[in-house]
């Protein structure tokens, strides 16, 4: 009989900064000399996308593998407000956490998971830290793009309720669904442009696509110019960081297994 | 304030965080304040909402509790076949045990969006520690599909009466010959209907809802309802409780509390400010400042755009 999952809840790093992370065990006997670390978006995309990582952090632990998921400064469960956030705090977060389930789990080789801006978060961070390969879900490659996406979300879910008429208080603050993007992390975000990093990852990387996502390619292309290790594989189905109609956070299970699998393929 | 990350239960590991005033709180036996899960959504709440009312409540000197049920958010998925209605108010019940055992507080003011308003308000009726709870856009039923046609008519009435006449868009469209004409009948002879019915409607949730609240009033606990002016379920309420809400109302015992301009998530920050303004003032109504507890809650520091309506 298979052991019960095992999920911790803890927070981390140093006070006031504290960040909050679930462990999720091994729960194979195999114990793997790799961890992996889930980067999440933020904002609405992390919120509807939460289901989604949490199975797939499900799914790693029963192949035999720790994982860590975590709440970035200012978002989810963390300290502080996303209001105080910047990139550069986040790229800290990142560092943190790989050294935390180093330290919780004893893991020689840890394996970044990132979707949307973790993904791009993830990219960056392998630059300065000891990451050993990637799983990149839909990355966000261009920052400026990224935030146009947002600001036509934002019109679209709200065309339907009554304007309110600015007031004196409005500041530069974009307001998407109720996460604050302040002037300063819009600014942060601008500036992301993965595809002229110079520091592109060159150990294994998994692209993962959802139809329509067109921002892969151009990704995957540079960093096959560097001869990283990638594969590339793209799914017709939804986007898991995309509000419902419903209100529902479905699972897209076919991408999941195909990540673990992969994992098993090349994390042993 | 401070921040834990907590497990509890005794059948599976549910997992929350406890938001602890910065002052001790057990000495100050302020009750404490459960959050619970918006519908499917994880315990940070739509717009992380969640959070900022747990932090803002504790800097007022309340504890607060935000946890997921089993098989939401962080939460294992429970190995028993107990149907959710049951599993949550257990689960529920077993976060105030935890609470009164670690802590010493034996008095609770719950509240929940959605789903979570309808576990608060059932918990509550059966569970004498709870002082009064907070139903954020309370459903009278849990159908959230297209399978009963008069609960779609009656919210596509809603959409049209609160939203759609205000939208210089709609009205281009209808000018055009666009709009779906259909609809907009049907809207139109649903809220005539509405009007023209002159009691209550009697369907099993209705007559469940008022058997709750009566039970509640006459353990003199509070209910306040908050909701969004354009979310449907309030015009579910109000037909479902039909002069019943009045008198409950009269009674003091139940409020109905409408935030203007927002809609079911309050997902946009200034939707968020107004909502932590309501919750904030019925909180602090909710819990007793006594001379005989040594309690009174810290002055409120919100600043708010406008005020919601309290009916």
């Amino acid at each position: 009989m298979r052991s019960p999952e095992r999920v911790t809840p803890f927070y981390f790093g140093a006070h006031p900064n504290l960040l909050f992370g679930c462990l999720h065990e091994p729960r194979s006997a195999r114990q793997s000399d790799w961890a992996f670390v889930i980067c999440q978006p933020v904002g609405h995309e992390y919120v509807a996308s939460h289901r989604a990582l949490r199975q797939l952090a499900t799914r790693l632990s029963d192949a035999g593998y720790a994982v860590l998921r975590f709440d970035y400064f200012g978002c989810g469960d963390s300290h502080g407000d996303m209001e105080q956030a910047s990139i550069s705090q986040w790229l800290a977060d990142v560092a943190a956490a790989i050294a935390e389930i180093r330290r919780r789990n004893g893991a020689k080789r840890v394996c970044l998971i990132g979707l949307r801006l973790g993904a791009a978060l993830s990219m960056m961070s392998s630059a300065t830290n000891d990451v050993d390969s990637l799983v990149l879900w839909d990355p966000v490659t261009v920052g400026t793009k990224y935030l146009s996406e947002l600001r036509d979300l934002q019109a679209q879910m709200l065309q339907f309720r009554r304007k309110r008429k600015p007031t004196r208080d409005d500041d530069d603050t974009l307001d998407i669904l109720g996460f604050p993007f302040t002037k300063e992390l819009q600014s942060d975000l601008e500036q992301i442009n993965l595809k002229a990093w110079k520091s592109l990852h060159r150990g294994d990387t998994l692209m993962v696509s959802t139809v329509g996502h067109s921002e892969t390619s151009a990704l995957t292309t540079c960093l096959a110019g560097v001869n990283a290790r990638v594969e590339c594989q793209q799914f017709d189905t939804f986007k898991v960081w995309l509000p419902t109609t419903d209100g529902s956070l479905p699972v897209p299970s076919q991408l999941l297994q195909s990540i673990v699998d992969w994992a098993r393929k090349n994390c042993s | 304030m401070k921040e834990e990350a907590i497990t509890f239960g005794g059948f599976t590991s549910l997992i929350g965080i406890l938001t602890r005033p910065a002052t001790d709180f057990t000495a100050n036996r302020a009750p404490a304040v459960v959050l619970l899960n918006p519908g499917i959504v994880h315990r940070v709440g739509p717009g992380r909402i969640y959070v900022r009312i747990a932090r803002t409540l504790a800097s007022l000197g309340f504890p607060v509790v935000r946890f997921d049920f089993s098989g939401i958010g962080d939460s294992p998925v429970r190995n028993d076949h107990l149907p959710f209605e049951k599993s949550a108010i257990r689960e529920t019940e077993a976060l105030m045990d935890f609470v009164e055992a670690e802590h010493g507080i034996s008095q609770f003011i719950l509240m929940g969006g959605c789903s979570g308003a309808r576990i608060a308000l059932q918990t509550a009726s059966l569970d004498s520690r709870v002082l009064g709870t907070i139903p954020i856009n309370f459903p009278l039923t849990d159908e959230e599909d297209d399978s009963n046609p008069d609960l779609v008519a009656r919210r596509m009435a809603h959409y049209y009466w609160t939203s759609a006449m205000h939208s210089a868009h709609s009205w281009i469209k209808l000018l055009k010959g666009d709009a779906n004409y259909r609809n907009l009948v049907r809207a139109i002879w649903c809220r005539v209907r509405q009007h023209l019915r002159r009691s209550e409607v009697h369907s099993p949730e209705s007559v469940q809802l008022i058997d709750n609240l009566q039970t509640l009033s006459a353990r003199n606990r509070r209910t306040a309802f908050i909701y969004s002016s354009s979310d449907p379920r309030l015009g579910e309420l109000r037909e479902a409780l039909g002069r019943r809400l009045k008198q409950l109302r009269r009674s003091g015992k139940v409020t109905l509390n409408v935030i203007p301009r927002t809609d079911h998530t309050f997902s946009s920050l200034e939707d968020q400010q107004l909502l932590l303004t309501a919750i904030t003032e019925i909180v602090r109504a909710m819990s007793l400042p006594s001379e005989a507890l040594g309690w009174h809650p810290a002055p409120a520091r919100i600043t708010s755009h406008k005020q919601p309506a309290t009916c």
